[in-house]
């Protein structure tokens, strides 16, 4: 029987998380922000980001994404649209949540570098909210990253600051902002560093605990707190690798995971890894936080633009399929786990085409991040056995 | 004539025609696909993957297929597109967001689809030869306007996606002479006029199964009237940078697209006012289309605030005609009551 060894770090991660809801009550400005938003501008202005992409995952992860999916599917919000999308809508329509429900927004900040989907969400919890909504606009790159596009986000950040400067009512500081960056490259390097532990072989950590372990790095990236929590944690599997410690006993199999986790499913998967000897070393996923913002030279906002532009979802399959063929070479592993995810189409359409640029075998398996009725368990135990038995 | 291929209504047909090349939009067939299953997931709508099967069987012979930013399973599909066909591929981008931002982006987005153009076709887009394709197109589109205040054609609409202006022009004309030879229509009081909104729907039965249960159709389709609705009057000017700005204005104008964010809501308030007078209002919606199904809840409760009563119809390909009937009569009675 595979074991799960839990680090003693998501502990610490659970206070840092739980301390990042309780702010939430007391602030008097918040935001709600996507994941993929530079969150940056928020934090040098003193406003408080809430995730309701978190939200989602946390509520998956609780077992109750279908519980609040329903509140939102009573108002005739199909089930067919993202789970993220309508756990947060219901639970904001239920009242409640895991954590009491997310304090109401002041303003919404939707950037459109991950999906589509964030933009018609937040219009509808404008309508909901009657509070501002701020649109960040990013096109898509396909094949090459064109001047005009990040002339374009540029000046649309020049919008955004305006907007923030009259929610506050006070001006942004650029020498805030430089620190807060600062920060945020500090935060994504600490985090980086602690997802590439699982080069080491055998690996001390697997992708589920990089999952549970997420929130800090898109939450709080820009304030010192994931900076001291990923060095921590990093210290913890440097003395696990030490001690000779494997997240996965006798590890024997070595595998990369691509896209959004099965949050409800988490320890099922990791149990099932483990019992068969294989590590989920890493994924694309939590990989994707990594890019770093280039701050050093004089135009600020367009290397913020230009970060922002290129982020994983943002670009076409053949630079996604490069991307992933590098992190199989960087973590070493022997296959791909795809998750064929229900709701998140820009991440899932073309992993049939991705799969054929792949330089080790993969298998695609279809589930849903947050609703359980979309998992056949017996179905995705099938495929993975066979899949493993190929690999043996 | 070789044709260049185009999926969303944003796509400034004008350019491709300026190239010496027919503007064809690729639609669906009321097929089921097979050869698709294994280039998409079977949670993309219809209309995307019954696109791909045509193009995977063999049935679209273009010289290249321009790709507009509107949704994400269109985004991704140019992509597959590309690696599956001999097809050359282009990507426009187009701005989600409608604000004083998007003319300048979408006027650069014009050039780089126009140098693209005559690559592919080896002939330049001059002021001329743009001009006149704005001309004609403006033509076509206020004539189908015409004609949908009287009564929408839905097989008609179709043949303006997909043949030559000219053609279009030809037999919107005859069109029209029938309509003012037939004599002077009785008014109906039992005609119930419904506003019907949605994704695309290139099927005219499902259309003319709608009338036939006794409604007079309002139309916000994206292959209906969404496909030559546009809210600009200016004369067409002179110069390349005046007519790239006449475009970018059109399309930034076009009825409005939930694929876009408009300010002040702009969507919804356009089809409320659409709505003011009908008598229903039918949501005829690709399953799995979610800036469709994202607007869909509270847009209906606008239109139950008004006391329009809704119905919603799901489409996946192909349709069950019969089930479909049975709805929309049900519906009908409904409203009798």
């Amino acid at each position: 029987m595979g074991k799960i060894k839990k680090l003693n770090s998501t502990a610490r991660m659970r206070e840092i998380m739980l301390g990042y809801y309780f702010q939430g009550r007391q602030t008097e400005i918040n935001g709600w922000v996507t994941s993929g938003a530079p969150v940056e501008f928020l934090y040098a202005m003193d406003i408080y980001p809430v995730y309701p992409e978190n939200h989602g995952a946390l509520i998956g992860a609780s077992k109750l994404g279908t519980h609040f999916s329903s509140f939102a599917e009573e108002k005739g919000f199909s089930q067919d649209l993202c789970s993220y999308a309508r756990c947060d809508i219901g639970s904001v329509f239920a009242g409640t949540s895991p954590v009491g429900g997310l304090p109401k927004p002041d303003f919404l900040f939707a950037c459109n570098n991950i999906c589509n989907t964030v933009v018609k969400w937040y219009e509808v919890l404008s309508r909901i909210f009657k509070v501002p909504l701020f649109i960040l606009d990013i096109p898509f790159v396909r094949k090459e990253l064109k001047e005009s596009y990040v002339d374009y986000v540029e000046n649309q950040l020049y919008d955004f600051i305006d907007f923030l400067e009259k929610i506050k009512g006070e001006s942004f500081d650029e020498s805030r902002f430089r620190k807060v960056l600062k920060l945020s490259v500090e935060g994504v390097e600490s985090y980086r560093d602690v997802l590439h532990m699982g080069r080491n072989r055998p690996s001390p950590l697997t992708c589920f605990d990089a999952f549970l372990n997420m929130a800090p790095i898109v939450c709080l990236r820009g304030t010192q707190q994931p900076l001291e929590f990923y060095r921590s944690m990093k210290e913890e599997l440097d003395e696990r690798v030490k001690r000779g410690i494997a997240a996965v006993d006798d590890e024997k199999h070595r595998l990369l995971w691509d896209n959004i986790p099965v949050w409800y499913r988490l320890r099922w998967f990791s149990e099932f890894f483990a019992e068969r000897r294989t590590c989920m070393v890493a994924d694309t996923y939590t990989n994707a936080w990594t890019g770093l913002i280039k701050t050093g030279t004089g135009d600020l906002l367009g290397a913020v633009a230009e970060t922002y532009i290129g982020i994983y979802l943002n670009i076409g399959l053949e630079e996604m399929a490069e991307t992933i063929n590098k992190l199989i070479d960087l973590y070493d592993v022997d296959g791909v786990v795809i998750h064929s995810n229900r709701s998140c189409k820009p991440y899932s359409f073309g992993q049939y085409e991705i799969q054929k640029m792949l330089s080790v075998p993969s298998i695609v398996v279809e589930a849903d991040m947050t609703d359980q009725r979309a998992f056949s368990e017996a179905q995705i135990e099938q495929r993975l056995d066979a899949f493993l038995e190929i690999l043996d | 004539m070789e044709k260049v291929g185009y999926f969303c209504t944003f796509t400034p047909k004008e350019l491709i025609r300026a190239a010496g090349f027919l503007p064809v939009r690729v639609l669906a067939r009321n097929d089921s696909v097979s050869l698709a299953n294994t280039h998409i997931q079977s949670y993309c709508c219809s209309q995307v993957r019954g696109s791909l099967e045509r193009m995977l069987n063999g049935e679209l012979r273009f010289q290249g297929v321009v790709f507009t930013r509107s949704c994400d399973s269109l985004m991704r599909l140019a992509d597959i597109w590309d690696r599956n066909s001999e097809m050359k591929v282009f990507s426009m981008e187009f701005p989600t967001k409608i604000d004083h931002r998007a003319k300048e982006f979408l006027i650069e987005e014009f050039y780089s689809l126009k140098e693209t153009l005559e690559n592919w076709s080896g002939r330049e887009i001059d002021e001329k030869n743009l001009s006149e394709s704005i001309r004609i197109y403006s033509e076509l589109e206020n004539l189908l306007k015409k004609l949908f205040e009287i009564e929408p054609d839905y097989h008609l609409i179709l043949n303006a996606e997909t043949e030559t202006p000219e053609e279009v022009i030809r037999l919107l004309r005859l069109r029209f002479e029938e309509i003012r030879s037939k004599k002077e229509r009785k008014k109906d009081d039992t005609i119930k006029k419904a506003l019907v909104t949605g994704s695309v729907c290139p099927i005219p039965e499902v259309m003319e199964l709608i009338r036939d249960t006794g409604f007079r159709i309002i139309d916000d389709l994206c292959t209906g009237s969404r496909f030559f609705t546009t809210f600009t009057k200016k004369k067409i000017p002179d110069t390349m940078d005046e007519l790239m700005d006449f475009l970018a204005e059109k399309y930034l104008k076009k009825a409005p697209c939930p694929t876009k964010n408009y300010p002040e809501d702009g969507r919804f308030k356009y089809l409320i006012e659409k709505a003011e007078d009908v008598d229903a209002v039918i949501f005829l919606l690709l399953k799995f289309c979610e800036p469709h199904f994202f607007d869909y809840p509270q847009l209906k409760e606008k239109f139950e605030e008004m006391g329009k009563k809704t119905l919603l119809i799901e489409l996946e390909f192909p349709i069950s005609t019969e089930q479909l009937r049975t709805r929309l009569e049900a519906f009908y009675e409904m409203l009798e009551e």
